[in-house]
């Protein structure tokens, strides 16, 4: 069921290395450029009013990395995190994830590397809100045609690791909004993903939550690569690296 | 190849699990759709067993007036032929039939509309069928029948002599029209086939049934033929409605009735089975609003179920999205939500089976206490059998409408937030 690639390659490098040698490279951005408009939009022509969401945007995510993306509203931030899981393919430039070039992918391969090596953690959590938290959680196991008792299991395990082993048959609709969080970011890991994504985790959340998430978050993601988009400065201060965004472009990369 | 086929078999399972798991979680959602698609089958298995039912009591009838063959003219429409009777010439037609020697017998039947009453200034319009007997079967809740000469034709009669003024003056009324009028048997009625000539004719009434009357759809009275040819004037010009025929028993009636078709070009003759496509091909209305009635609850059903599914993939849009987003195919996607269709189909079409036999006992109790037809609605299994056709289609078609628009949903586009 591991799919989790990284962590097994960073640890032998781990035992026979020290410690500055550098993690294998699970995400990197090369000259990435997106408008909006230009290859999407049935029935419009590319140049009737196009946006440009990102302009030449390169940088890279170790495993074990935790990257921050700051930055105001339309400054880019989503888009690359949809173009790091594949969801949409940029304009120009090229998308690696494990050494894959994403941009030259078929729509079911994307898919395919999304659903083994990537787990998104979105704002609004988008639980299932007829299905249990441990349904919730075991859900993209189906795809992979797992067997019930085995999807139920890890379900179960995940869910005690985010603190609700008491809650697996709750519905969302009984839950807190920190504890659905949690069941989002469990489903997030069902896969044991090597890249978690996480758009605004914390935006539905009041403080004290959103910093029990974030521990969360930051705990089960520590030997991943965790790119992080946030307004919020208490968010992304747990990043080892924060890039900043304006217009498409990166202004600063804390590296 | 097994392993691929193990998987794909564990998906199906889990899109089913997904499926029941949404609809137990709406109970009033799913009961309304059930509900719909019951209400599309029930329309259907209902109307159909009407339909058997009615040709079946309408084959019965020809049974019980024991007669093979059916000779009309022109389109036979109980609103105009009461007057038209456009055979003519009809006792000589029918002893020319009757000489044949694999007929038995023949008969003309006329049909008049006439004045009844007690009192010759307070009558009342009502229908009346001219026959030469009643036969077995016709069912009189007081008193009997009448019984003149076979063929008026034959004999002394066959030169036109027949009498040209009521002879037997006996009459079957209607229950209602008895009841209307407060006649017994016994009392004496005046008839005409208009207010003024009703006052010369006075009949006896000998009967009450409602035999003809189930059949027209209105109250009929049964006179003996040669005295309504006689009231009505068309004594000599022996008009009738039909002609009906008997064939000997070792006769095939399928090759009396080609025969008799071709040596009486003019006429239709048909046998009591094709008597009553016939007249239910007069009918084009009747037919069309059966049609259009089951066509609107198939389609509503559909139109409901589809819609509260697409509602229900339309609110769901973001975690559908979401699950794309996340790994989940499109087909799993979609599955779900088709599943729900599929499963809601099936067991409105169960329900709506279920429910045929209790409806059609209510609606044969109504209408043996109203109209007086004992079995009205007759399901057969092929009813059945259509009616679970028809939820499987509708199912289906649920399932395939509202899963590709919840496959729509499932875009990146519509992950906001």
């Amino acid at each position: 069921m591991s799919n989790h690639a990284l962590r097994q390659t960073t640890a032998s490098d781990d035992d026979s290395s020290t410690d500055d040698v550098e993690s294998p490279t699970a995400v990197r951005l090369e000259s990435v450029t997106h408008e909006y408009g230009a290859n999407g939009g049935r029935g419009r022509s590319g140049d009737d009013r196009t946006v440009t969401a990102l302009r030449n945007v390169s940088f890279d995510v170790r495993a074990g990395d935790i990257v921050g993306l700051e930055g105001p509203s339309g400054s880019g931030k989503s888009t690359i995190l949809h173009a790091v899981s594949g969801l949409l393919v940029p304009s120009d430039g090229a998308v690696e994830l494990l050494d894959t070039d994403l941009t030259a992918c078929s729509n079911r391969e994307r898919t395919r590397l999304r659903r083994r090596h990537v787990g998104i953690v979105f704002q609004r959590f988008h639980l299932l809100p007829s299905l249990s938290a441990r349904a919730n959680v075991a859900l993209p196991l189906v795809q992979a045609g797992i067997p019930r008792a085995k999807r139920r299991e890890r379900a179960e395990t995940l869910l005690e690791k985010v603190g609700l082993g008491d809650r697996i048959h709750h519905l969302p609709g009984e839950l807190s909004g920190g504890e659905r969080q949690r069941v989002a970011i469990a489903r997030a890991l069902v896969t044991d993903p090597d890249v978690i994504v996480a758009d605004e985790p914390t935006g539905e959340l009041d403080t004290a939550t959103g910093e029990d998430v974030l521990d969360l978050l930051m705990d089960i993601g520590r030997d991943r690569a965790l790119l992080v988009a946030s307004h919020d400065e208490s968010t992304l201060a747990v990043a080892d690296r924060v890039v900043t965004l304006r217009d498409g472009r990166v202004v600063s990369d804390g590296g | 190849m097994t392993s691929t086929l193990r998987r794909a078999g564990r998906r199906l399972r889990a899109v089913v699990g997904l499926a029941v798991a949404q609809l137990r979680r709406s109970p009033g959602r799913t009961a309304l759709t059930v509900f719909a698609v019951a209400l599309a089958v029930l329309s259907v298995t209902l109307l159909a067993s009407l339909g058997v039912g009615v040709v079946q009591t309408g084959e019965d009838g020809l049974d019980n007036a024991d007669r093979d063959i059916w000779v009309s003219s022109d389109p036979i429409d109980p609103s105009a032929s009461g007057t038209a009777n456009p055979i003519v010439g009809s006792h000589a037609l029918a002893a020319e039939m009757s000489e044949r020697d694999d007929v038995s017998s023949a008969a003309p039947i006329a049909m008049h509309d006439i004045y009844v009453g007690t009192e010759s200034d307070e009558l009342e319009r009502t229908s009346a069928v001219g026959v030469h007997e009643t036969h077995d079967g016709f069912g009189f809740e007081e008193g009997g029948g009448f019984e003149t000469e076979m063929n008026h034709s034959s004999g002394e009669y066959a030169d036109g002599e027949r009498p040209s003024e009521p002879e037997n003056e006996e009459i079957v009324l209607d229950p209602d029209t008895a009841e209307a009028h407060d006649i017994d048997v016994g009392d004496t009625v005046y008839v005409g086939t208009s207010r003024e000539s009703a006052a010369n004719h006075e009949f006896t009434v000998v009967g009450i049934s409602a035999y003809y009357s189930q059949y027209l759809g209105s109250d009929t009275e049964t006179i003996p033929l040669t005295d309504l040819q006689a009231i009505a004037g068309t004594t000599g010009t022996d008009r009738a409605t039909f002609i009906t025929a008997s064939v000997e028993d070792d006769a095939d009636r399928d090759v009396v009735v080609a025969e008799l078709d071709e040596e009486y070009a003019a006429y239709d003759v048909r046998t009591s089975d094709e008597q009553i496509g016939a007249m239910f091909e007069e009918q084009p209305l009747v037919l069309a609003s059966g049609a259009t009635l089951i066509g609107l609850a198939v389609v509503g059903g559909i139109v409901l179920t589809v819609n509260l599914f697409a509602l229900v993939a339309y609110q769901q849009r973001d975690e559908l999205a979401a699950l794309r987003a996340i790994g989940l195919s499109r087909w799993v996607l979609a599955g779900t939500i088709a599943v729900q269709g599929l499963v809601i189909g099936v067991l409105g079409g169960i329900l709506g089976l279920v429910l045929t036999p209790l409806l059609a006992a209510g609606l044969n109790y109504l209408a043996s206490s109203v109209i007086g037809f004992g079995k009205l609605l007759q399901t057969p299994l092929e009813v059945y059998l259509l009616g679970l056709a028809l939820a499987i289609v509708v199912g289906t078609v649920v399932a395939l409408v509202t899963g590709w628009r919840a496959s729509r949903y499932a875009r990146i586009q519509h992950l906001s937030g």
